[in-house]
């Protein structure tokens, strides 16, 4: 039985959200939240395993939702549900411990078929959110303070399904490129984000360090 | 600051001119078939007004010089010569080159001449040459008797050896032949030397004329102090008659030297652009000193002090010139060598005028300095006055420069602040897009969504949701910033992939591999997105293709993409054309926005193939 959160504002889409995570989780228990502050409360309070998050919500960023998920409760896979299709939405989502997202305004197969995958452990990656994934890591090696910041970096395998995805190429081609299942590659983006939300919590708390060793 | 004088342009011939007509003035000595008269018998005068025969005369070989024979006696001397006049024929006449300072002539006891003072202050008739006829009447044939009474000064009396007492060899001959040399020393030792004087006045004045009343053109007027004191050296040549005894004058012909030296010592200084106020204040001091010293001497010291003051005068002046020479050379001046050369010169004959002064030197030698320096000084003046004259232009030169080099500063500074502009008012229009994005998102994207998900027809669910996706891009193609075409070609790859897989269509995708370096703006991604986006949709939906090709290439700095499909192909209207529908307008409309074109292709059988050709260079601003 799944504990499933759902933070969305508008209440038409919130509903309509619902009856889709109710056909893919018949025996899920949903929780409905409409701002950020309730969502946290219902964080604070109950062990989700899954939450379905938006973005644009009146009091805030959901994804101070998914941050607190991710410090709290790190086996809640957290899904972003936005309208915004650009990397520089989701990015932040993904740094933040995000497992994937899904487009709202997509057609509910298609929505329910991302959300079948994601729970069988496949995360969406699109071409733009690959490349921004690789910016970062790339700007990554070249740390600032080397000691400091724990060096995560992306094995070779995780770079080739990278660039690959870049490239624009489906997980079945890259399978078929790398000789690799499709189960395989996405265990490799699932490794792809969680480090992608270490380093970024890494460099996050470092900052938050610097900040605090100036004001002191 | 550039100087560039008067011997810049052609040094070597004036120079050449110059030196020719210094060596070819002491020309040859004109033949002398007169006789000249080395030995005399001389006694000191008694004032008896003829040679005194009681005293016992003593022999003395001509030319006499007082400096020598008795040096501290300075009482008038009598000397007798003898000639024979026999094998003269014509007029003869007696010459004198050289009698100083005041001859008494009397032939066979007849006084034949007697001019000025021979007391102190005798008249100084030192330079002038003494010609005259000597009458037949007064003639015996056979031996004639020949007296002269030497009124001079002694040596140590006079500054200079030219005024001390001396007898040049009489010559006695034919009129003709010696008056023609006496026009030739007369010109050697009074014309030239005066008119050297007048020049070196007129180079003073043309040198003040042209000198401003700046800082920078004091060398000039020190320069022209220097051709002005100099030329009063050289008029002491022909000023004889001064009302005052010969210590008085002596002692103001000895202020001239300090002066002339001072004025040159400054002049070499100022023009090497050097300055000294304790040397300046030195030289001052020592133009008192000189007169002051001369007068505690007294008049029986005046040469040994006026000597050693002028060995002094010339190692400064010397001294000024090496240091001239040596600050012009390390700042490796265009005038270098004209002014080494004049320098050359004006030091050889400063040395020489200091050996006549002291020690006397026989003619020519004793000539030269009166007519080179002059000249020297000449050429020296035109220099500078040329230098003055081409100054303007190096400095119109200067002030052009610094005029373009203004105005370049201006240009530049208003092509910066255009810059700065433009960005300003990019940042604000980027800003702005940024906040129409934010509210069509909010407002119409929430409301498109709502749509979307709670209409229960299917067809206004699925225009809602196009209507969102277009709306999407639009909002890209505001605010979104220029994309690389390999990250473009992967954006689509994936969507168009993706979508024929999805529906069961074959798909073949080729794009370049290499690396490309192009951009595409924004708007030029969008609407190729949409292009691809509606063609895809028509394969999906009307074509029934089972294969679909996608082409993507780069050539002559367009951006080519064909997408081929077998299907069915688009039906043909009425009149043969292509249908309309299927939004092949929109295709072409949207590519011609971009500066590019989309052409159709399609036939039952044949399928259809779209090409659209877009430019990227122009493409590549942010739109």
């Amino acid at each position: 039985m799944k504990t499933i959160l759902l933070l969305e504002d508008l209440p038409e889409i919130r509903a309509w959200l619902k009856t889709l995570v109710m056909q893919v989780f018949p025996d899920g228990q949903i929780s409905e939240a409409a701002r950020v502050h309730d969502a946290i409360e219902l964080a604070s309070a109950i062990k989700f395993d899954l939450a379905l998050v938006d973005l644009g919500l009146p009091d805030g960023s959901g994804v101070r939702v998914v941050e607190k998920l991710r410090d709290t409760q790190s086996d809640c896979q957290s899904v972003v549900v936005t309208i915004h299709d650009d990397d520089e939405h989701l990015f932040p989502a993904l740094q933040a411990g995000a497992f994937g997202y899904i487009l709202k305004e997509q057609a509910r197969e298609l929505i329910i078929e991302q959300l079948q995958r994601m729970a069988q452990g496949e995360p969406p990656l699109s071409p733009s959110i690959a490349r921004r994934v690789i910016a970062y890591f790339a700007a990554q090696t070249k740390p600032k303070q080397p000691d400091l910041l724990p060096h995560v970096s992306l094995t070779e395998r995780e770079s080739e399904v990278l660039l690959r995805v870049a490239k624009g190429y489906t997980l079945p081609e890259i399978g078929v490129q790398l000789g690799l299942s499709r189960h395989t590659i996405a265990d490799y983006v699932k490794q792809i984000y969680r480090k992608l939300n270490v380093s970024s919590r890494a460099e996050a708390a470092l900052e938050a360090q610097r900040l605090g060793l100036f004001r002191r | 600051m550039a100087r560039y004088g008067f011997f810049d342009r052609w040094p070597r011939p004036a120079l050449a001119a110059l030196l020719w007509l210094a060596l070819a003035t002491p020309a040859a000595q004109a033949q002398a078939q007169p006789q000249a008269l080395l030995e005399a018998l001389a006694a000191d005068d008694t004032g008896q007004g003829h040679f005194p025969v009681e005293s016992t005369p003593r022999a003395v070989s001509l030319p006499d010089d007082w400096a020598r024979s008795r040096p501290f006696v300075n009482t008038p001397l009598w000397y007798r010569l003898h000639f024979d006049a026999a094998d003269q024929a014509g007029l003869i006449g007696l010459y004198l080159e050289h009698a100083c300072a005041n001859v008494e002539v009397q032939l066979n006891g007849q006084r034949l001449h007697a001019a000025g003072r021979t007391i102190d202050p005798i008249s100084l008739d030192c330079q002038r040459p003494l010609l005259l006829p000597l009458p037949a009447a007064l003639l015996q044939a056979g031996n004639n008797t020949l007296d002269l009474r030497l009124s001079g000064y002694a040596l140590r009396q006079v500054a200079s050896h030219q005024r001390a007492g001396a007898l040049a060899a009489p010559l006695i001959g034919d009129y003709a032949a010696l008056a023609a040399r006496d026009d030739r020393d007369r010109l050697l030792a009074v014309t030239l030397p005066t008119v050297a004087s007048a020049l070196l006045l007129l180079t003073a004045l043309l040198v003040l004329v042209v000198a401003r009343s700046s800082r920078r053109d004091s060398h000039l007027l020190y320069f022209a102090g220097l051709a002005t004191g100099w030329a009063l050296v050289t008029a002491r040549l022909w000023w004889h008659e001064l009302p005052l005894s010969n210590f008085d004058s002596e002692l103001l012909l000895a202020c001239l030297p300090p002066l002339v030296a001072l004025a040159a010592v400054q002049f070499l200084i100022h023009y090497a652009g050097w300055r000294s106020r304790p040397i300046e204040v030195a030289l001052y001091a020592q133009c008192v000193a000189v007169p002051g010293s001369l007068l505690l001497a007294g008049p029986l010291r005046v040469h040994m002090t006026a000597s050693s003051w002028y060995v002094l005068l010339v190692l400064q002046v010397l001294t000024a010139m090496v240091f001239y020479l040596w600050t012009t050379w390390r700042t490796r001046r265009r005038d270098f060598w004209v002014m080494a050369v004049l320098l050359g010169v004006c030091a050889v004959m400063v040395a020489l005028e200091l050996a006549t002064q002291q020690i006397g030197l026989p003619s020519p030698w004793q000539h030269l300095p009166q007519l080179l320096m002059p000249l020297a000084f000449v050429a020296m003046g035109l220099h500078l006055v040329q230098q003055q004259v081409n100054e303007p232009l190096s400095g119109e030169a200067d002030r052009l420069a610094l005029g373009d080099r203004a105005r370049e500063a201006g240009v530049a500074m208003e092509k910066s602040y255009a810059e700065m502009v433009e960005l300003r008012v990019e940042q604000v229009t980027r800003q702005e897009r940024k906040r129409i994005a934010g509210d069509l998102h909010d407002d119409l994207g929430a409301k498109l969504l709502t749509i979307v998900h709670t209409s229960d027809s299917e067809r206004i669910s699925t225009l809602a949701r196009e209507a969102l996706e277009e709306m999407r891009l639009s909002v890209r193609g505001l605010t979104g910033k220029s994309v690389k075409l390999i990250d473009a070609l992967g954006d689509w790859r994936a969507e168009v992939v993706g979508r024929l897989s999805q529906t069961g269509v074959e798909s073949e995708w080729s794009a370049p591999t290499d690396e490309l370096t192009q951009s595409l703006s924004a708007r030029a991604y969008v609407q190729t997105t949409r292009i691809l986006r509606e063609a895809v949709s028509n394969i999906i939906k009307h074509s029934g293709a089972s294969r679909c090709s996608i082409r993507c290439l780069v050539s002559n700095g367009d951006f080519q993409l064909a997408i081929q499909d077998n299907g069915r192909g688009i039906p043909l209207e009425l009149d043969g054309r292509l249908d309309r529908g299927h939004g092949m307008a929109s295709m072409k409309h949207r590519a011609k926005q971009l500066q590019g074109q989309c052409l159709v292709e399609s036939g039952p059988g044949y399928g259809t193939v779209i090409r659209l050709t877009l430019p990227l260079e122009q493409q590549a601003n942010p739109a």
